[in-house]
């Protein structure tokens, strides 16, 4: 026998399951092991606080068929995680979700070595056999968020704390702005870019740093609840929690919250990889099928806001409002989508420009 | 009751060479103590995080991989610490390095020749060695404290990355998330073993250590470092130059990091990214001491480091112990080594007050 990475993985992959063979032989129909990576801790209350709740939210719905999901924090995007995932790979798990957007690259090469596992990632644009994409439509809750702020803000300037100028975070800008301006014309939003999606004193720096140019709303697109504890302690209009309800921390600031409710699909994949009926493709479900969720208002809202925020969330449910529809311009000025025109989802997921209102970050 | 440290005319040889392993012992029983008593399996944590690694024969190529870059960066160390010249900053060295040798690559981008991977290495070497230059030059001309200026360089070091990857040197592909674009093929490392991810920085780490270990036992140089390091006075007055001495310690070390950010820029990452800075430049003092700041000790305490950070992943995926885990062992470890080393220099003696003597 030749040495090739083929032979190496399965002279290996048998003696790493020579030890499983007594229990294996008997149980045909073990629970299914699924693995969640995350690139923070589960009690950041935010990003990964929202997908380890989807992992519970799978357990509690699907009891004995699945085992105890397993969870790795802390996983760096980068050669750090592609062991993580081979680890997981080896462990057992036939479905394995990786929840950020920097893992793309490992997800595939991993996911090469080990056709029989199922991938799924958050967030990501490149799919193959066993590698599938999931996403949920953030955009139409900045929607609602936007239209609040351009009720509430006395300024009429927010800001804006977002990791990576990548299209899943521009264009949460751009729907948050064009709501705003909808209210109030002469809104302008100010983005700030961090380069990590998770770092409390950077976000609340940059928080800090905003409000001091006059800044009075802020949201963010990054993991946990800092900006909206700097807008709490500022005393400002308030922000939006991201990803969770964020109301612990920010009590009076949080005007309202973008949930992420990812139990369903958990649910759902989990479900399709035990009937052996998974298949690659990408997920972007949002507000309508519910995996986008609008938390409670802050009772500090006047009924005439909430109703308007309200309009927009029932508009994008019914399918009567988007975002983005034109008339669209660009942060020149220029005209970008025509009246009546409605961007597709592949023109969204490679957006890479700012509409009128943002002021461009240098 | 009190005590006083008196200082040992002679530490024992023995016990410096027993302090690194015993502190490793301890680090486990300690460590399965604590988390048994917090509630958690603490047995296993030891035994994923400790054994695990070693026994699993997939995760041998993990552990050369992880080794590797404290390996060179913790030699580099080692031999400015035994100059006594306080580098902290090798986090920042290993990123210029890394940045250097990603210039190189993308300038060639589209050429294709074996000459490419040695352009870079020396590009990574020579921008490691350049930024540690920069303490000390401080150190030697103004009497600035390296501690400071190396640690504090550091931080500009990951600001220029920010700035390198989001504008002028953006993947064209990349759906503008800042990395730059994919190494070409003459650019990537090559893996030594089909079917593994070990690539060439693996031996390259034990020739690296072994070298050293060579030239610090063996040559005027090695002599040079240890002499300024343990007796200054004597150095001076036996004609070593503490300038030159700080300036090839700095050069040294820093030449090395660069080294290890090349190997990783073009090994495992095969392209810059934000998240280029790992902390195995910091992660590399521990190795260093761990290692008894000498380069074949530093193989040993590299692997023992790779071990608890690739085993801190296995026992998050088998016995659900927090990441944080991690952490906790690998500062227990280093401090049980420190306070070892107290113990090994300094011995403990009771005072006995004046009165009480009297009487």
């Amino acid at each position: 026998m030749t040495i090739t990475r083929r032979n190496i993985l399965k002279i290996g992959g048998a003696a790493a399951a020579l030890p499983l063979l007594g229990s294996r032989a008997f149980a045909q129909s073990e629970p299914l092991k699924v693995g969640f990576m995350l690139i923070g801790t589960v009690n950041d209350n935010g990003w990964n606080f929202g997908h380890a709740t989807g992992a519970k939210f799978m357990k509690d719905a699907l009891g004995d068929a699945v085992a105890e999901p397993t969870i790795v924090e802390n996983v760096p995007e980068g050669p750090d995680c592609e062991r993580v995932l081979r680890e997981l790979a080896q462990s057992g798990h036939k479905l394995i979700f990786a929840t950020s957007f920097g893992y793309g690259d490992y997800v595939i090469k991993v996911a090469q070595q080990f056709p029989d596992v199922k991938f799924e990632h958050a967030t990501g644009y490149q799919r193959s056999d066993n590698v599938a994409t999931y996403n949920a439509r953030f955009h139409e809750g900045r929607a609602v968020c936007g239209t609040l702020a351009g009720h509430l803000s006395k300024t009429g300037k927010a800001g804006y704390i977002g990791s990576f100028p990548i299209p899943e975070v521009v264009m949460g800008i751009n729907a948050f702005v064009l709501a705003a301006r909808k209210v109030n014309p002469e809104f302008t939003i100010t983005p700030v870019y961090i380069s990590t999606w998770n770092d409390p004193a950077k976000e609340a720096d940059a928080a800090r740093a905003m409000i001091d140019q006059g800044i009075d709303v802020i949201a963010q697109h990054t993991d946990g609840p800092a900006a909206l504890q700097v807008a709490e302690e500022r005393g400002i209009v308030g922000g939006f929690g991201q990803g969770a309800d964020m109301s612990a921390f920010a009590p009076k600031a949080q005007l309202t919250s973008i949930i992420d409710n990812w139990g369903p699909h958990y649910v759902e994949a989990a479900e399709a990889v035990i009937a052996g009926t998974w298949t690659s493709g990408d997920r972007w479900p949002g507000l309508k099928e519910g995996e986008v969720v609008i938390g409670p208002y802050n009772e500090s809202i006047p009924a005439d806001v909430v109703a308007a925020a309200e309009a927009v969330k029932n508009g994008q449910i019914d399918g009567s409002f988007n975002i983005f529809t034109g008339p669209i311009n660009d942060h020149t000025g220029a005209e970008k989508v025509p009246a009546g025109v409605t961007l597709t989802d592949a023109e969204l997921l490679s957006m890479d420009w700012y509409v009128e209102g943002v002021n461009p970050p240098a | 009751m009190q005590f006083r440290l008196e200082k040992r005319p002679e530490p024992s040889k023995l016990m410096l060479y027993v302090t690194p392993v015993a502190s490793v012992l301890l680090t486990m029983l300690v460590g399965a103590i604590i988390f048994s008593l917090i509630g958690y399996d603490g047995v296993g944590a030891v035994r994923e995080i400790f054994l695990t690694p070693l026994t699993n024969s997939f995760k041998w190529q993990d552990l050369g991989v992880k080794a590797a870059p404290l390996i060179i960066i913790g030699v580099g160390l080692s031999i400015a610490y035994r100059a006594n010249v306080w580098n902290i900053g090798a986090e920042g060295q290993y990123v210029m390095g890394g940045l250097a040798a990603t210039g190189v690559a993308l300038a060639t981008y589209g050429m294709t020749g074996w000459w490419i991977l040695p352009l870079m290495m020396i590009a990574g070497i020579a921008g490691g060695a350049a930024y540690a230059a920069v303490p000390a030059l401080l150190k030697t001309r103004l009497g600035v404290n390296e501690i400071l200026t190396s640690l504090m360089l550091t931080y500009a070091s990951v600001q220029l990355i920010y700035y390198l990857v989001r504008a002028p040197w953006k993947d064209p592909m990349g759906m503008g998330f800042p990395q730059t674009r994919r190494f070409a093929a003459d650019a990537l490392l090559p893996n030594i073993i089909p079917g593994t991810i070990v690539h060439l920085g693996v031996p390259i780490a034990i020739v690296v250590a072994l070298i050293a270990w060579f030239v610090m036992s063996r040559s005027v140089f090695g002599y040079q470092m240890k002499v300024v390091g343990a007796a200054p006075h004597a150095a001076r007055y036996g004609g070593f130059s503490e300038n030159k001495t700080i300036w090839l310690a700095l050069l040294v070390s820093g030449a090395l990091a660069g080294l290890a950010g090349m190997l990783e820029v073009a090994g495992p990452f095969q392209r810059m990214v934000p998240g280029f800075p790992t902390n195995y430049g910091f992660t590399a003092i521990i190795v260093a001491f761990l290692g008894r700041l000498n380069p074949l000790g530093v193989i040993l305490a590299g692997i023992v480091m790779a071990i608890t950070f690739v085993g801190g992943e296995v026992a998050q995926t088998t016995i659900g112990l927090s990441s944080s885990a991690t952490g906790v062992f690998q500062s227990m470890m280093l401090f049980f080594l420190l306070a070892g080393d107290i113990l090994v220099r300094y011995r403990l003696k009771r005072v006995i007050p004046a009165q009480e003597a009297r009487a």
